[in-house]
């Protein structure tokens, strides 16, 4: 039993002394700030050494059996053990709640033991401790996320989808202002370059060739109105003038009135302004769906309703023509669905074979 | 002829102002924006107005408004509505009082003085004027519909160049055709859409509301 004893005395000094070891290099790694925290952390770690040093010469000295010193070791490192395992485990996973969890319990499992260490030793009681824990643990890894709303696994979800919506934002975005650039280029500022020759030449003809100087003005007129023709469906393209006059529900009248066939409208939106960025993003997608309804559906009506539930701006368009409406083919649906994306909306296709087709969209306008 | 213009870009005012006082016409008052546009309507009662759609404060459609409200004071009140762009749906609004009196062209047309002077002395004489652009965005849609289904294709080009404000002799010279053959479609136009029998260029300007009211299901507010 004595020589029991000093063996495990030893044995538990030794592991104190690496446990003591293996916190002080914890201890460098963790804090990087300086000053009186890390100053007091040292006191407290020397105080801790020669605390159990001293109590363990003691021991030695009165020659005592039963290892006792072991309970101030115990009694003056499990405070410390535990917040640095908790700290660690905070700061070193993914999941905080299950590091921290998983931490807990194995200071405890070490508690017990070491309990059963200082003890009788014999039955290992611990066992059961430790099988305890690997259940709950287990049930923490496996079982609870499948159950709970984690909201570690909403958040990353939101970040996933923020992150591809930006993206897809920024893509329009670019694609947008490219065809901006090309249009300028390619329209009005090729005919105004054609206008000015127009004028140069003209001015260089007026006295020898009076009539042919006419004719180059006539056809610089033609070029100025054309080039104004050109700024006038890109001004549109970027943001209807009639949107900003009129809000949605007339823009969306304006709509109606350019196209070729009976659409029947019903909005019911509240007379104060829509958010600008959700009413172009609306106006431009219904815009799209009236295309599509005109250039493919073969109908000979079609209806518009829109109006606003708990807080979202809900717009269906639907027709009587032939369905079969796809978003993944050409890239106007998909294109409509990009801009509402980044608006947190939806967009949603029922388009059967032989039709009807109904577009609905929806788009969140809190802001 | 008294003429009050009201646009708020200088360069665009200093060119109307030379441009109309160039051809016979008394410029009383040039405004910049929306409520002094109106006082100068109102206060001047002028023979013609030139307007902008967009005027500040809001720089949105502060002018047709202006426009519309002196037009229910003075019921016919001469005024041309110019714009950067054109909107059928406000030409519908311009022409809903069915009185006349009323143009609504591009800015782009200023080019053609002469026949920018002219829609300004066919708006002054009571007459209607819209731009082609407008016609052009009506003539887009296939007719299904009533009223304008029971026009013939023809009529339809008619009544798209009454609509631009053409005289009679002026249709029948963009169609090649004989006045009178212009004439008879004019009275079929009139009986098809069941325009009752007043004098003509009210008539006229019925026939091009009509043309711009249909087809549309949203119910007038």
């Amino acid at each position: 039993m004595n020589d029991g004893a000093s063996n495990r005395s030893t044995r538990t000094e030794a592991m104190a002394r690496r446990r003591i070891g293996t916190r002080a290099s914890y201890l460098l790694a963790a804090t990087t700030q300086t000053g009186w925290l890390q100053v007091a952390r040292w006191r407290i770690t020397k105080f801790i050494v020669v605390l159990g040093l001293v109590v363990t010469v003691v021991w030695s000295v009165t020659g005592a059996s039963y290892f006792w010193p072991g309970w101030v070791w115990f009694g003056l490192l499990l405070p410390y053990a535990s917040l640095l395992a908790i700290r660690v485990a905070i700061h070193a996973s993914k999941r905080p709640s299950l590091a921290v969890h998983g931490a807990l319990a194995l200071i405890l499992a070490a508690t017990g033991i070491f309990i059963w260490l200082m003890g009788r030793l014999g039955y290992f009681w611990p066992m059961w401790l430790i099988l305890g824990f690997v259940i709950t643990l287990a049930v923490h890894v496996w079982v609870v996320p499948l159950f709970s709303n984690d909201r570690e696994k909403v958040l990353e979800r939101r970040v996933d989808v923020l992150t591809r919506t930006r993206r897809g934002a920024l893509d329009v975005q670019e694609a947008e202002m490219r065809r901006v650039e090309r249009d300028l280029h390619d329209g009005a500022q090729a005919r105004l370059v054609s206008l000015g020759m127009s004028l140069g030449l003209a001015d260089e003809l007026l006295d020898s060739d009076p009539i042919e100087a006419r004719r180059l003005l006539r056809e610089a007129r033609t070029g100025a109105v054309a080039a104004l023709a050109d700024l006038r469906s890109l001004v549109r393209g970027i943001y209807p003038p009639v949107l900003a006059d009129r809000g949605l529900d007339g823009a969306i009248q304006a709509l109606i009135l350019a196209v070729p066939l009976p659409v029947e409208m019903n909005i019911d939106l509240p007379s104060a302004r829509l958010p600008p960025p959700v009413e172009s993003a609306a106006y431009f997608a219904v815009a799209e769906a009236l295309a599509n309804v005109v250039k493919h559906s073969d109908a000979t009506h079609a209806w518009i309703e829109m109006g606003l539930e708990d807080g979202n701006l809900i717009a269906l368009v639907g027709d009587d023509g032939n369905g079969g409406a796809d978003a993944n083919c050409g890239t106007g649906l998909l294109g409509i669905e990009r801009r509402l994306v980044a608006f947190d909306g939806t967009l949603q296709i029922s388009s059967p074979m032989g039709g009807p087709t109904i577009i609905s969209m929806e788009v969140p306008c809190e802001s | 002829m008294r003429v009050v213009i009201a646009e708020d870009l200088a360069l665009l005012r200093d060119g109307l102002i030379r441009l109309l006082s160039a051809h016979g016409f008394e410029v009383v008052e040039a405004v910049e924006d929306g409520p002094s546009t109106l006082s100068a309507l109102i206060g001047q009662r002028p023979d013609v107005a030139v307007v902008d759609v967009r005027l500040p404060p809001t720089f949105t459609n502060e002018g047709l408004v202006a426009a519309i409200e002196a037009r229910r004071q003075l019921p016919g009140l001469p005024i041309l509505v110019l714009s950067q762009y054109v909107e059928p749906l406000y030409a519908r609004e311009l022409l809903s009082d069915g009185v006349g009196g009323v143009g609504y062209l591009l800015k782009d047309r200023v080019m053609d003085v002469s026949q920018f002077v002219n829609a300004v002395r066919q708006v002054a004489s009571g007459g209607t004027v819209m731009d082609p652009e407008v016609i052009a965005q009506l003539l887009v849609r296939r007719s299904v519909d009533e009223p304008l289904a029971r026009l013939t294709d023809r009529e339809r080009e008619v009544l798209a160049l009454i609509a631009e404000g053409r005289s009679n002799a002026a249709v029948a010279a963009g169609l090649f055709v004989s006045e009178k053959a212009i004439s008879k479609h004019i009275a079929n136009i009139f009986m098809k859409l069941n325009l009752p029998l007043s004098d003509d260029d009210n008539r006229r300007v019925m026939a091009v509301l009509a043309y711009l009211n249909a087809r549309t299901a949203h119910p007038e507010k």
